[in-house]
């Protein structure tokens, strides 16, 4: 388990991170999000032991982290970590042998990761030679080759189309299933939302929203309301407590300011002919750029 | 974490020297190498119009020099050791038959006349110009002509002329060991050997820069070095590299001797027969140091060379692994590489420079200063301008400095290579010298 406890660190007066706290246990895809800037990689750098916090501790397993223990962790950076000149083979021999691994042990695992992504024969090729979408494999496969008790997963589809995205997805999961503890960063909420059970919202270095994500959706007090059929959004518009009204292609989206609304938006479209009629709960985009948003004006 | 250093150091040699980069640059260095030293016999292994034989036409019209004219210009050529003939055909016609038959031909046409104020006088005809080393050795012929004309007409005895035109004979002392010695032989040694020997410090440094430079920098902008870091410390991956690149120049340094050892066995097994054979060559410079003193300093001044060269290479190899952590694109790494490489180039001008300002204070103090005392030092020490105390005062300041790298550079180092800052690089340097870890 990975315990990060009152964590600050500053560059000179900039205060990157400030009391930065959280848990990821066994086996528990955590969420680590926020705007460029907001301390995520600083973060990340401090969990790897690259930086030393100035306050607060940072524990695997009950033991600080350093070189003694690095080994266990796995990291999967936002720009892609590759030596270039290097073949898909000699860079994962040269990545593992840094993580403690034998060479057997490394060839044995890169060609069941090969085999999985698809991408056996480029093992000998030059890693320059790739595409961006099989470099990301790489990376990924450098990442997770020592079987890591945790992982660092910066932006890990960045570049990757739908089908890739799924491979990688099963991947993580996988992972997961087999207990290892994941941290995950990446703009593309929909992502998060998938995987993470837990997540951390940071701006400027500050903490704005932290906890399971199922008890943040909940809390949350707006909502919307998909509605497809005949109304009419000036109408709709006019009843306390609607935001908003967004007309797609599909349906009718209302924005609700909490759910004592929904009654209100009912009555005043009962009597047209309506097919669907469903609320739901914000999504984390819509958490996340209110709440970004929020720290910002403040 | 030991296993990791090695095996860091490992990869980082083999990166350089298994490259098809590496072969390359070592055959043509080879090539180059052994080439220059054979330049010579190349030259005339293709040919050319230097190796023609000269055919002179001599019309003696003061009917007694034709004979000691031959003689002196057989003389002349053996001493010369000339690659060529020249020979000689008396003529017995007028001078402008003379002068209509070389328009016809190559020949050279050799006129000797008496002269009552100088014994004998000689004009040269040709129709096209002769070559430098030819017309040198009929000078010199037509001079000892002259001379054995001269003897016989005046009745001096030859040893009596000998003795009034030989130079006067010099016997030189000097008492101080330590003492500038003003021989002319350090001018040739200064002016010839040393600037060659400099040469391959100069361009192994350069190797070296490069090296580490290189390798950090491609680390740091593949972001490759986040993962490295992660593993292994930032003290590690340093030392590895500095390691790695001073096995390579020093291995490289070793096969540029190896290269010259082959260029000159191949220059004195071509050339065993002559007088300009490589063991006479080596001979005459060894004369020249002999004659300057150096050579019963040889010793001293080879082993503090070494010292030198070897502390310096370390202090190079840390200060461009330093700066190339702040770099994060190659034009960086180019602004970092330009000074490192014009303190270097200005130590090896200064150190050519030596024998021609002789007794410079500034060239003395810039000797005791790192990364130009490795250069100036041994050039001051072959002239006799410093001793070993001063010698070890540059030690001494070498040793202090790269603990101070170690020490400082470290910490730049460590803060550096994770700095991607898009401030200017020798802000971010000066900003990372001030932050704390």
């Amino acid at each position: 388990m990975l315990t990060v406890k009152e964590i600050s660190k500053s560059y000179g007066n900039y205060l990157a991170v400030d009391r930065l706290s959280f848990e990821v246990k066994k086996g528990e895809i955590f969420g680590l999000l926020g705007e460029n800037g907001a301390g995520k990689t600083t973060t990340f750098r401090m969990i790897m032991g690259l930086l030393e916090p100035n306050s607060g501790t940072i524990t695997l397993d009950g033991k600080k982290i350093d070189y003694s223990i690095t080994d266990q962790i796995g990291f999967v950076t936002e720009e892609r970590s590759l030596l270039t000149k290097l073949t898909v083979k000699e860079q994962l021999i040269y990545y593992g042998i840094l993580k403690g691994m034998t060479e057997e042990t490394i060839l044995k695992r890169l060609d069941e990761w090969l085999e999985k992504f698809g991408i056996v024969e480029y093992k000998n090729r030059k890693i320059k030679e790739l595409s961006k979408g099989n470099q990301q494999k790489i990376q990924f496969i450098a990442g997770i080759i020592n079987q890591p008790k945790l992982l660092i997963l910066d932006e890990p589809f960045s570049g990757l189309d739908p089908i890739n995205v799924k491979m990688f997805q099963e991947a993580i999961l996988e992972l997961k299933e087999k207990g290892c503890s994941i941290i995950f960063s990446s703009h593309q909420m929909e992502h998060i939302e998938l995987f993470c059970e837990k997540l951390v919202i940071l701006v400027k270095g500050k903490v704005v929203l932290s906890g399971y994500l199922k008890e943040i959706k909940k809390e949350y007090r707006k909502k919307n309301i998909l509605i497809q059929g005949e109304i009419s959004i000036d109408k709709l518009k006019k009843i306390p407590g609607v935001l908003e009204v967004i007309s797609t292609a599909k349906e009718y989206q209302v924005k609700i300011e909490s759910e004592e609304v929904v009654d209100s938006v009912f009555q005043a479209i009962s009597k047209n002919k309506i097919t669907k009629f469903v609320v739901e709960e914000a999504s984390l985009n819509e958490i996340f750029i209110e709440k970004v948003g929020e720290s910002y004006d403040k | 974490m030991t296993s990791k250093f090695w095996y860091l150091m490992k990869q980082s040699l083999n990166k350089k020297i298994k490259t098809k980069w590496f072969l390359f640059a070592n055959i043509i260095l080879a090539f180059v190498i052994v080439g220059l030293l054979n330049l010579d016999s190349i030259i005339s292994f293709f040919g050319g119009d230097f190796s023609t034989d000269v055919e002179i036409i001599l019309l003696d019209q003061s009917k007694k020099a034709d004979e000691i004219f031959k003689t002196s210009l057989e003389l002349t050529k053996s001493s010369l050791d000339l690659d060529h003939e020249i020979i000689v055909e008396n003529f017995l016609k007028s001078e402008k038959e003379l002068e209509k038959e070389l328009k016809e031909n190559h020949k050279v046409g050799i006129v000797l006349e008496n002269s009552s104020d100088h014994y004998l006088k000689a004009k040269i005809i040709s129709n096209k110009k002769i070559d430098t080393i030819s017309y040198q050795v009929i000078v010199q012929a037509l001079n000892n002509t002259k001379t054995q004309v001269a003897i016989k007409e005046t009745g001096i005895a030859s040893q009596e002329l000998q003795k009034i035109t030989s130079n006067i004979s010099i016997e030189r002392l000097i008492l101080d060991n330590d003492a500038k010695t003003e021989d002319e032989a350090i001018s040739l040694i200064m002016g010839t050997v040393f600037p060659t020997l400099i040469l391959p410090f100069f361009m192994l440094v350069i190797f070296l820069v490069q090296m580490i430079g290189t390798e950090i920098n491609e680390e740091k902008s593949t972001r490759s070095m986040e993962i490295i870091i992660s593993n292994v410390s930032p003290k590690i991956h340093f030392f590895s590299k500095v390691l790695a690149s001073n096995i390579f120049v020093l291995l490289q340094g070793g096969l540029l001797i190896l290269y010259s050892g082959i260029g000159l066995l191949i220059k004195n097994s071509t050339q065993v027969t002559t007088n300009s054979s490589i063991t006479n060559q080596f001979s005459s410079i060894w004369d020249s140091m002999n004659q300057a003193g150096i050579t019963n300093r040889l010793p001293m001044i080879i082993l503090a060379t070494l010292v030198l060269m070897i502390l310096s290479f370390i202090a190079y190899s840390l200060i461009a692994g330093i700066l190339a952590s702040m770099t994060v694109n190659m034009e960086d790494f180019q602004q970092i590489q330009t000074p490192i490489m014009m303190i270097c180039l200005l130590g090896y001008y200064l150190a050519i420079m030596v024998g021609m300002f002789d007794g410079s204070i500034l060239i003395r103090v810039l000797s005791y200063i790192p990364f130009l005392s490795c250069l100036l030092g041994p050039a001051l020490l072959v002239v006799g301008e410093i001793g070993l105390i001063d010698i070890g005062v540059s030690i001494i300041l070498l040793i202090l400095l790269i603990s101070f790298m170690i020490k400082y550079g470290l910490k730049i180092y460590k803060i550096g290579i994770l700095n991607y800052s898009t401030d200017k690089m020798w802000k971010r340097l000066y900003k990372a010298a001030r932050m704390k870890e």
